[in-house]
């Protein structure tokens, strides 16, 4: 009977820099989650009265949005890294629709986050109403700058797949692309039922 | 496995819609807090280990993420469930 050994590789996919990326991201919003959950100890009816101002079906229609996008990028690199010498074409077609469609599913979260933020700014709260509104518009703001830097990469990313560039051997660019973009998507998991739904 | 992604996907979906009902019908008690952050948790493995490629590679790459995710989730968790002075 024979085993399938499936070995381990050596590195993670994509280059070195954007793993270094991705952990300071990492610490830098794991902080601020902490900063919140914490925070929230010292007044935790005032945090609850605040957060019932949000809209919850608007946090939970950005996060199938993120899942949804994550999965088209999963698609393209996919495509990408099981393409031959000879579907290389077909290929990168087929990436660049993809990434087309995560791109246009991460200008959709983007429009629903503006709506939402200026839904909160004609309530008149801003950053100084108090702890609550201050943790949730730096929180929310910060990860939706993180979001449009996402969407500019992926732009750039399916720029490249034009040029027929991406294939099994050279997929570093793409992979590193997405994995930015999952982080986005990882981050806003724990966003959304740390400030929307926890109380 | 051909259709992981979709698979994965799924069950992504199906864990956000749970953390919204709990929200919206406002089921979000000392129990459901922990069964929401375990299965954010989970989310988060989903994402590292399939979404970013993490499940193949040496284990020490594969750690860092998870035990990122760990002490943050458990972290919030003693931060909701501490008893207040």
């Amino acid at each position: 009977m024979s085993k399938i050994v499936h070995l381990k590789e050596s590195y993670p996919p994509g280059d070195f820099a954007i793993w270094i990326v991705i952990y300071i991201e990492l610490l830098t919003f794991g902080l601020m989650f902490l900063g919140y959950a914490f925070s929230r100890r010292a007044d935790i009816e005032l945090f609850n009265a605040s957060q019932s101002v949000l809209n919850q079906a608007s946090g939970f229609v950005d996060t199938l949005i993120l899942i949804t996008s994550s999965y088209f990028v999963v698609k393209a690199v996919n495509t990408v890294k099981n393409a031959r010498i000879e579907n290389i074409q077909a290929s990168n077609e087929s990436a660049s629709r993809w990434l087309l469609a995560a791109i246009l599913f991460g200008i959709m979260f983007l429009i629903n986050k503006l709506l939402e933020f200026s839904d909160i700014f004609s309530q008149g709260i801003n950053l100084s109403t108090n702890t609550f509104f201050m943790f949730y518009l730096l929180l929310t703001m910060f990860h939706f700058m993180h979001v449009v830097l996402g969407v500019v990469i992926l732009f750039n990313i399916r720029k490249r797949t034009k040029t027929l560039c991406y294939s099994e051997q050279n997929c570093r660019g793409i992979e590193s692309g997405a994995l930015y973009w999952h982080l986005v998507d990882l981050l806003w998991i724990i966003l959304f039922p740390l400030v929307y739904i926890l109380r | 496995m051909k259709k992981r992604a979709e698979l994965i996907w799924i069950v992504l979906v199906v864990f956000t819609i749970f953390a919204y009902f709990l929200g919206q019908f406002d089921f979000v008690n000392t129990l459901m807090v922990g069964i929401l952050l375990m299965t954010t948790f989970i989310k988060g493995e989903l994402i590292t280990d399939y979404f970013m490629s993490l499940k193949n590679v040496k284990l020490k790459y594969r750690m860092i993420p998870t035990i990122w995710l760990a002490a943050v989730m458990s972290s919030i968790a003693v931060a909701y469930y501490l008893p207040i002075q």
